[in-house]
């Protein structure tokens, strides 16, 4: 544009194009890049609309109307009839804490092995590609697969692990850590945090990678030692991805359908149920929408609050940030 | 750096150590996997598993691939995973484009909210209403069924990451080639393409990733043997009783590879990738 602008006349020596260029015309041309950016995105806003505007939008119609996938007699509006078979069921709460537990127990392990990982490949040793590619393997493979890798490794009578802490003398016997209600949830959550805290390895690597390195000499310079460095320097740079991860995962993780289906399907005994198992188990195997899409608008308003905190947190951070600066 | 010889020592020996843990940690599973899905019967159902392989064998490999569905699921997979890709590729690129080159505009910035807003709807609360439509559609147990619900978070991932490369080329290009008399659509696909085809062939792969690894809607929308994908038809070998560990873990093998062909190609992409695109600080 500038230089067309600097040069018209070997503009106008390219032909036709260089005729849209005189000033009455200037306005045509945004209006085409809008017309053109408009053609552009259309396929993508069609998809956006069909497959999750509209969805989203019939989950929250659907929970104030009754509806079931095998009987079309059974229509008409509910009020808050589903959301009252959803609090009245008496697995309700238990899933509730199920999901609460496997949340909060899944995100401070990925967390934690993030950090540790990502400050140990930060440091300078050989191989760090290797490393690196190693980490991230676990992340990049089929849920599917990982659970039943992993259902076979706890395996009571053929399990490698079990045999193991056997040996180590940990346990007397193999324990059958999915078949038992006590163990069932932890085992997967154990699973969980396998797979996923590599992402939080890359993420936190990026951002360590990120801080200027004279910021530590300086503080070495000060005699400040490297837990004093961790905490003045490394901690704070980190506090923005952390949020964003911890947040990001937080509704990740809560929503999680296929590592519990894939290793226990809820059970033994609705021991390992969450909130994304129950909404299965509502809509596609007692066939009751309207309460699967009850349970999916509370889920919503809990990510959107997720969602609101982080949002105003963020904008605590940055403004105490600027404050400092 | 100014920190003492022996603090650096004790550093990277304390580094080594953990990375080493965290190696085995990460690549066990794997190993086991694929040294169950060598053995043969007996010595996978020996109550002392170890690591060593009395009499290696290929036979549950044989078994996977010769006497169950395994074949039609890859294949079945192979077409899902497949399409979506092309169909999010052709989709993404445009969009993609427009998000890159008119950053500031209205439709830029509400198509890039929404897109961001669609990434973060987890698929379980979609998969009723979904589910409905679909049927609605007769597209259950189809291709074309799942192909389209995999754009739900196939499209995102690649927009975004297909911006990111668009910025990386230079707009005084586009305006030579529009001074040459290209048109929009020709400067896309004559320059910006072949200019950022390791950037498409990166997303394209990790799309494919993902509706390869997809689980749980290939489960609930796929109910005929005849289109079901992997990832829901690998979960069929294991029954309520009797589980042929063996030619499980042979079939886990062989899902793993082309996502770890994948892997290989996307290793230094998505580094960059992932740390600029999903984690915007």
């Amino acid at each position: 544009m500038k230089q067309s602008r600097a040069y018209p006349g070997t503009c106008a020596d390219k032909g036709t194009r260089a005729k849209v260029r005189t000033p009455p015309r200037q306005l045509t041309r945004a209006a085409q890049t809008r017309r053109t950016a408009l053609w552009f995105v259309l396929p993508a806003v069609l998809f956006f609309l069909l497959l999750s505007a509209y969805p989203l939008l019939r989950v929250l119609w659907q929970s104030v109307r009754y509806a079931n996938l095998v009987n079309p007699s059974i229509s008409g509006f509910a009020g808050l009839d589903n959301f009252r078979t959803v609090l009245d069921d008496d697995d309700f709460l238990p899933a509730l804490g199920n999901t609460a537990l496997w949340t909060a127990l899944s995100v401070t392990g990925e967390y934690a092995l993030g950090l540790i990982s990502a400050l140990a490949l930060n440091a300078n040793v050989r191989g760090r590609a290797f490393f690196r590619a190693a980490i991230i393997v676990p992340w990049v493979i089929p849920i599917v697969v990982a659970g039943l890798t992993w259902t076979w490794m706890l395996t009571p009578e053929y399990g490698v692990l079990n045999l193991w802490l056997v040996q180590a003398g940990l346990i007397h016997a193999p324990i059958a850590w999915l078949g038992q209600t006590g163990t069932a949830l932890l085992a997967v959550t154990l699973v969980n945090i396998w797979r996923s805290f590599p992402f939080y390895t890359i993420s936190l690597l990026a951002a360590l990678q990120a801080i200027p390195a004279d910021l530590h000499e300086a503080a070495v310079i000060d005699g400040a030692g490297s837990w004093m460095r961790f905490r003045v320097i490394t901690l704070p740079h980190l506090r923005v991805v952390s949020m964003t991860l911890i947040v990001i995962h937080i509704v990740w993780t809560a929503v999680n359908f296929d590592f519990i289906w894939v290793m226990t399907q809820g059970g033994p005994l609705n021991s390992s149920e969450t909130l994304p198992i129950m909404i299965y188990r509502y809509a596609l195997q007692n066939f009751d929408v309207g309460a699967g899409c009850a349970l999916a608008t509370m889920m919503m308003g809990f990510m959107a609050s997720v969602f609101f905190m982080q949002y105003y947190g963020m904008r605590r951070i940055a403004s105490s940030q600027a404050g400092t600066a | 750096m100014v920190i003492g010889k022996s603090a650096q020592r004790i550093n990277s020996v304390v580094a080594y150590t953990v990375l080493v843990g965290f190696t085995i940690f990460c690549l066990f599973p794997f190993v086991w996997m694929l040294d169950t899905a060598l053995k043969p019967l007996h010595e996978v159902q020996s109550l002392h598993p170890s690591l060593l392989i009395l009499r290696p064998t290929l036979d549950n490999f044989r078994r996977v691939l010769f006497e169950t569905s395994f074949p039609i699921y890859f294949r079945n997979s192979l077409i899902v995973a497949g399409s979506a890709t092309i169909l999010t590729l052709m989709i993404a690129v445009f969009c993609g484009y427009v998000l890159s080159r008119w950053p500031h505009t209205g439709i830029a910035r509400t198509v890039g909210s929404a897109l961001l807003l669609s990434q973060m709807i987890p698929g379980v609360l979609l998969l009723v209403p979904l589910y409905m439509l679909m049927r609605q559609f007769g597209l259950l147990s189809s291709y074309t069924g799942l192909i389209i619900v995999y754009c739900t978070f196939t499209v995102p991932l690649c927009v975004f990451m297909l911006k990111s490369f668009f910025d990386a080329v230079p707009g005084e290009i586009e305006q030579a080639a529009e001074m040459d008399g290209c048109s929009r659509t020709g400067f896309i696909y004559r320059i910006l393409l072949p200019l950022s085809a390791p950037g498409i062939l990166a997303a394209g792969a990790f799309a494919f990733i993902n509706a390869w690894n997809e689980f749980m809607f290939g489960y609930v929308f796929i109910n005929d043997d005849a289109h079901r994908t992997l990832t829901p038809g690998i979960m069929m070998f294991k029954s309520a009783h009797v589980t042929d560990w063996g030619g499980l873990m042979a079939a886990s093998v062989l899902t793993v590879v082309p996502v770890a062909a994948c892997f290989l190609y996307l290793q230094r992409f998505l580094i960059e990738g992932l740390a600029s695109g999903a984690v915007k600080g």
